[in-house]
């Protein structure tokens, strides 16, 4: 048998899963939307995984990885669980061991990392509230009518991309819905959304940073071809998007679960177990702290969110 | 008759005054009745009172004075405009008198603080001693005992904290208000989740402060906020010492959004920007200071 590794991360859009073997390569990858039901996600995506699984591999380590980390360990009994910016790091090297600076846009959260010598020399992150740029552009697809994946060629035919507010999605989409009630073009709202968040996040997360190349980009919104496009213009530097950009998150925390193993064997039989939460309000003391219970089998496991520790 | 009962707010004030108003009125054998740690209540009852532009502080400070209103006979809030030229405080601090007296019926028992116009902490520390019915000497005598007592308070607090950057283990200098940083719903998560990652937390709080004030100007000569100053100025004293900085602010507060930006952009370690605002979802913090762990103690290995 030869050992492998399974790499989870689950975001708030969608979930990416990588099986890699011992030189790191990828065996088996699967990407599907989380629909806000990271459980459900995780077993689809198991399932979806172990059924073309070369009969002669052993999964030797998972780890887990994205806003979901914590509970589907749990779930999945992770060697490793660690957060997405060290994930997408490690994974990105893996690939371009000269890289400079990842830029990440995901569903919720995005982030540069910047890399210096091979190591981690500082990141940031969108502060709380100006969360939400893939979820954005899908929502606004969705509105305009435009399947997603179709949403970057569209742009591409823009000559004169309309001007769009990039401080804040809330006061981007009342200027998108003015500028079509106005009668600009589709393609041209478009591209002018996308160059939006190419700004808003230049302002807001790449504040005081310097971005220097090698650029890679990554995560889901990496795939949007107007957006990269937007990036170049505004950076002056070529931006490298690999064809699994949106897998590196994943790829790196199976990295971490091979530097991590510990010679147990994960049959990945979770489909079958039942694993539920429970959220329900303390109403122990006056902080009324919003209770997260886990059952495994009906029986609990674990629980979150007390401030007190009582439970 | 019964003893005067004095009600402080375990918030904003309190976390620069409160040794000194506790020791001050029980000299004076007055009861003083604290407002516990935050909790959700207080907080949720604060954010109810305040308008939407206040900072998480200001409304927490709300919260706390609404827990106090019906338990006391007067509650003190001094009203703050400086200490002197170019160490002026929050213009919160000037106001703060006035909400909380046209949102409270409790009798306020207050002192001004406005160097500029000759109007010092003592003389309205002796003022309220008055205003209780002790004389001016009484007054007096009692104030200067409770600075004593304090002093001596604070010079161990000092010493321990510049203690903790012989430590071996990752440093960090956490710069923030003293009210954010030991409030139990703001400062406190924060504060639990770095110790049990293994990290020596340093308060920029507890430096002596005439020497922070001066540090400060090695960042930038033009502030005029005397608590960000001291904030501020505590990054030149450690930062050989340390691995990173966090600094801790609550949403939308002026001074810190303008000097904190100011000063990210002239350091050279490590440093992470928490913003804080009424979440009680600890995740997106968790994997901030997570990663920021990570690199810093990445950083300590490959240097080591």
């Amino acid at each position: 048998m030869k050992p492998c590794y399974l790499g989870i991360d689950i975001g708030s859009i969608s979930t990416k899963g990588v099986i890699i073997d011992q030189d790191h390569k990828i065996i088996r990858s699967l990407y599907l939307w989380t629909e806000g039901n990271p459980i459900d996600a995780v077993k689809r995506l198991l399932k979806g995984l172990k059924s073309d699984l070369p009969k002669c591999y052993e999964i030797k380590g998972i780890g887990t990885t994205g806003s979901a980390r914590k509970l589907i360990g749990l779930m999945v009994d992770a060697n490793i669980v660690k957060n997405e910016i060290t994930a997408h790091a490690i994974g990105t090297l893996s690939y371009y061991p000269d890289v400079h600076t990842i830029l990440e846009i995901g569903g919720q959260d995005s982030k540069i990392i910047l890399i210096d010598h091979g190591i981690i020399a500082d990141y940031s992150m969108n502060t709380l509230c100006a969360a939400g740029t893939g979820s954005f552009l899908s929502s606004q697809a969705k509105r305009l009518g435009i399947p997603i994946e179709e949403f970057g060629e569209l742009a591409l035919q823009s000559k004169n991309p309309v001007k769009i507010a990039a401080r804040c999605t809330v006061f981007a989409e009342s200027d998108l819905i003015h500028k079509a009630q106005l009668g600009y073009e589709k393609k041209d709202i478009v591209a002018g959304l996308c160059k939006s968040i190419v700004l808003n996040y230049l302002n807001n997360v790449g504040k005081g940073k310097q971005l220097k190349g090698p650029i890679v980009f990554q995560g889901g919104v990496s795939k949007n071809k107007g957006v990269v496009k937007y990036f170049e213009e505004v950076l002056g530097e070529k931006i490298i998007v690999d064809e699994n950009s949106h897998l590196m998150g994943a790829i790196g925390i199976a990295i971490l679960a091979h530097n991590n193993e510990n010679g147990k064997t994960y049959p990945l039989n979770i489909q079958d177990i039942s694993f539920q939460t429970k959220g329900q309000e303390c109403s122990k003391c006056s902080n009324h702290c919003e209770l997260l219970k886990i059952y495994r089998n009906d029986e609990l496991i674990d629980s979150w969110g007390s401030k007190c520790g009582k439970y | 008759m019964d003893k005067v009962k004095i009600g402080i707010p375990r918030s904003i004030h309190y976390y620069y005054y409160g040794d000194l108003w506790i020791s001050f009125f029980k000299y004076l054998n007055c009861d003083v009745i604290i407002s516990p740690k935050t909790n959700r209540d207080i907080m949720n009852c604060g954010i109810r009172l305040a308008t939407d532009e206040m900072c998480l502080s200001m409304k927490n400070l709300l919260g706390h004075i609404d827990y106090l209103q019906d338990k006391c006979d007067y509650i003190l809030i001094p009203r703050i405009d400086n200490y002197g030229i170019s160490n002026q405080t929050c213009t919160n601090f000037l106001a703060i008198y006035d909400i909380v007296h046209n949102l409270f019926s409790t009798p306020i028992l207050s002192y001004n603080i406005d160097v500029v116009h000759h109007q010092t902490e003592k003389q309205g520390m002796i003022q309220i001693g008055e205003q209780l019915g002790f004389s001016k000497k009484q007054s007096k005598i009692a104030y200067l005992e409770a600075c004593n007592c304090v002093w001596k308070n604070k010079k161990l607090a000092i010493e321990k904290n510049i203690q903790k950057l012989k430590s071996i283990k990752s440093k960090v200098l956490l710069v923030g208000h003293p009210y954010n940083l030991y409030d139990e719903m703001i400062g406190n998560p924060i504060i639990s989740f770095l110790k049990k990652m293994d990290v020596e937390i340093i308060y920029s709080n507890l430096f002596y402060s005439e020497m922070t004030n001066q540090a400060s100007k090695q960042l930038s000569n033009e502030l005029y906020w005397k608590f960000n100053k001291e904030n501020i100025g505590s990054i030149p004293f450690v930062q050989n010492q340390i691995d990173g900085i966090i600094f801790l602010s609550t949403f939308p507060c002026g001074p810190d959004s303008l000097v904190n930006e100011l000063v990210m952009r002239k350091i050279k370690l490590p440093y992470l920007n928490l913003i804080l605002d009424d979440m009680d979802g600890m995740v997106g913090f968790e994997t901030r200071l997570e990663s920021f762990i990570d690199i810093i103690q990445e950083r300590k290995r490959k240097h080591v």
